[in-house]
């Protein structure tokens, strides 16, 4: 059963459709990479979720059930890319005011505070305040307090923005590890070899519409180019009957594509009966990057007119 | 409801435990009665005694009458000098004078002179001239008092004939309109500074959220509008902790004043008689319930509007400052009507004022402290604070949806025109 179903969601500001039409479903478990260029509509999808704003039109079933803004924004953890602390705040009283907001009681936040903290080896932080960390390590603590009350769905806008490569690689083990105990998370970047390594599925929007969505795996075939890298000492001059036509070269590879009708095979049999030493021979599928581009290409990248941060 | 009061937990003791509350809950008594006498004493320090060299081609005066008046009064000292004018003029410096005045020569004891002028290189302040002035009349009257034959035992009895009129109520009661309009004024301005104090302590606070990113990680824990209203009660429950802790002061202060007899000097004993006659003329509680109130409900009022313009502004503080100057003007308007309201507390004015409730918590307060059903009747108070409920239900409301738009918005400063759409959508 799918945690998350957004069926025809609609939200029109004043001067732009904001969201218009938007339907997604996303199983229990998941990790949903929504992506899209600025001011796809993205944020406001995601302030629709969060119950910060209401959607014009359209239905949103968290659970199964209607979505119940006062009651379901407890199971749900949202890190927005403006995000911020309260500077004079000391810590640890910061993340037990934003656990409380959540619903926690004082004993459970502290205890849950205190495991995470260990988890992270932030304890000797409890009393210092937000304006003395460092720009990661108040990432780290918006990341313990977004997940901290177990969220049954966790938002992450642009999470590893600012972070090193060891804490982002703490950061991506704990969504690894949420995720494997039931956590839904829907994962906003434009970093889109961060998607195809943690995402199991991906939704695609531009201008206010979907585009695209499915696993990863699935849209990677679908926009694959028969395109395959080819591993020889050298191509023989006349390649007039050859099945394939070359596209690039780089020293001893060759990337080729092979022409309608014939199949891989083809190609290596084409090859070893030109007695050629075939070294290595590879499907090249399109990066997400690639298929970003091929489909957002051509459409202006940012709106003309932005009415919110969408 | 309980997201409300974290919220306003937290707004209340992230203030309350700030050393800027504790320093400003000590100071602003001290700096409020430093102004005030602080003011008077500058005045009378920039008073120059003026030493002024008179050429009397008159008569009238002569040096033993001059004299007699110095030594009586050394608020400027009058020298008769005989001398030319033009010689005086360019003299005058050196011989240690600040000024000269001519009186002409054909001046009449019967008519008068219109005007004398001092004449000098400087030009001194109207306080300086003004106790000259008394001067110079005085010594007049005693000469025109001696041309009528008027002696000591006269001046006496013509001195006794001056009626004082003071007003009382029906009942032969003294009513004091100098307390009744001083606490008035005092509450008014209290009121005054309240609500631009802590008016734009909430429109920071809001305008600290939005800025420090954090806003929208609360908005999607709680209702935009929950966070305004928690913010907007915390700071008010801080306003008024700190002025309770002023009400505290003054008891203990006046409670040890009065208890201590070591201290029984008369200024002290007259000051304590004057506030024991203001607390027995003066209904202290009915003034201390309408103090209360109508300094959460005004600052309800304007705290509100307050934060929509922290919401709508951004990191600019200049930003913040041209939307919020409005409402700024609201609140100094409103202390121009208290001071007319002050002087006819009955009028026109002063009724009206103190109902709209865009002024009435400073304007209702200045006339309070004259009379409750006297020259507050009942139905004014009773209307006035119903306005000011209904007042401020309506701009929380209006500012709500003002806040829930302007939080997440960053970007350009919107229009009063735009804040106003947001508002009516």
């Amino acid at each position: 059963m799918p945690l998350l179903e957004l069926k025809n969601l609609k939200k029109y500001f004043a001067t732009q459709k904001a969201v218009d039409d938007i339907s997604f479903s996303i199983e229990k478990g998941n990790i949903f990479g929504l992506l899209g260029p600025n001011g796809a509509g993205k944020t406001t999808v995601i302030r629709m979720i969060t119950g910060i704003f209401y959607p014009d039109e359209g239905e949103i079933l968290f659970d199964g059930r209607p979505f119940d803004p006062l009651n379901d924004i407890g199971h749900i953890g949202y890190m927005p890319e403006e995000r911020g602390l309260y500077k004079k705040m000391k810590i640890g009283e910061q993340a037990m005011y934003l656990a409380q907001l959540k619903g926690l009681g004082r004993i459970e936040a502290n205890k849950k505070i205190r495991r995470w903290f260990q988890k992270f080896e932030m304890e000797s932080w409890w009393n210092k305040k937000v304006e003395d960390l460092s720009k990661g390590m108040s990432q780290k603590l918006q990341f313990v307090t977004t997940v901290l009350h177990e969220p049954k769905l966790i938002i992450l806008d642009e999470p590893f923005s600012g972070l090193d490569p060891v804490n982002s690689n703490l950061i991506k083990e704990e969504i690894y590890n949420l995720a494997q105990n039931g956590a839904t998370v829907i994962f906003s970047t434009h970093r889109m070899e961060q998607v195809e390594e943690i995402c199991s599925n991906i939704g695609l929007v531009n201008k206010g519409k979907k585009i695209l969505d499915g696993t990863v795996k699935a849209v990677k075939q679908d926009f694959k180019e028969n395109l395959f890298s080819v591993g020889v000492d050298n191509l023989p001059p006349d390649m007039g009957i050859a099945p394939f036509d070359l596209v690039t070269r780089r020293e001893n590879t060759f990337v080729v594509r092979i022409k309608n009708g014939y199949r891989p095979n083809d190609v290596l049999h084409y090859l070893l009966q030109q007695g050629l030493e075939i070294h290595s021979f590879n499907e090249l599928l399109p990066s997400l990057n690639d298929i970003f581009i091929k489909l957002v290409e051509g459409t202006p990248l940012t709106r003309q007119f932005q009415q919110t941060t969408a | 409801m309980h997201k409300i009061l974290l919220i306003l937990k937290r707004e209340y003791l992230t203030r309350v435990r700030k050393k800027t509350f504790i320093i400003s809950t000590i100071l602003f008594p001290l700096l409020y009665l430093a102004t005030i006498f602080g003011i008077g004493y500058v005045g009378e320090r920039t008073k120059a005694n003026l030493r002024v060299a008179v050429i009397d081609s008159s008569g009238y005066f002569d040096r033993g009458m001059l004299e007699r008046s110095n030594q009586a009064d050394s608020s400027a000292r009058l020298v008769l000098v005989n001398m030319p004018v033009d010689e005086l003029r360019k003299e005058y410096k050196k011989l240690g004078y600040d000024g000269l005045i001519v009186i002409p020569a054909q001046t009449n004891w019967e008519n008068g002179f219109k005007e004398l002028q001092f004449k000098s290189e400087k030009s001194y302040g109207t306080g300086s001239i003004a106790v000259l002035q008394n001067k110079l009349n005085t010594i007049w009257s005693e000469i025109k008092n001696e041309k009528l034959g008027i002696d000591e035992n006269k001046k006496k009895i013509l001195s006794t004939s001056v009626v004082s009129v003071s007003s009382g109520d029906l009942e032969g009661k003294a009513t004091n309109e100098k307390i009744a309009s001083t606490i008035g004024m005092v509450c008014g301005f209290l009121i005054y500074f309240i609500l631009l104090i802590y008016g734009s302590q909430v429109m920071m606070g809001v305008m600290e959220e939005k800025t420090n990113r954090i806003a929208e990680v609360i908005v999607s824990s709680v209702k935009p509008f929950q966070l305004m209203l928690g913010k907007i009660l915390g700071i008010g429950l801080v306003a008024l902790t700190q002025f309770f802790i002023w009400i505290a002061f003054i008891f203990v202060l006046y409670n040890v004043t009065k208890a201590s007899g070591s201290v029984d000097t008369s200024a002290m004993n007259n000051m304590l008689g004057g506030v024991q006659s203001v607390f027995t003329n003066i209904n202290v509680p009915l003034i201390l319930f309408c103090f209360v109130f109508y300094f959460l409900g005004g600052f309800f009022f304007y705290a509100a509007l307050y934060a929509a313009i922290g919401s709508a502004a951004n990191e600019d503080m200049r930003e913040a400052t041209s939307l919020s100057f409005p409402i700024t003007m609201l609140v100094i308007f409103s202390i121009g009507i208290m001071t007319a309201a002050s002087n006819d507390p009955s009028g026109p004015v002063a009724v009206w004022g103190s109902i709209i409730p865009i002024s009435s918590p400073i304007v209702m307060m200045a006339r309070i402290p004259f009379g409750v059903p006297g020259t507050v009747p009942w139905w004014q108070l009773i209307l006035s604070m119903s306005m000011l409920v209904l007042g401020f239900i309506f701009t929380t409301w209006f500012a709500g949806r003002i806040y829930r738009t302007g939080i997440l918005m960053y970007g350009k400063k919107p229009s009063w025109k735009e804040l106003m759409k947001w508002a009516l959508r």
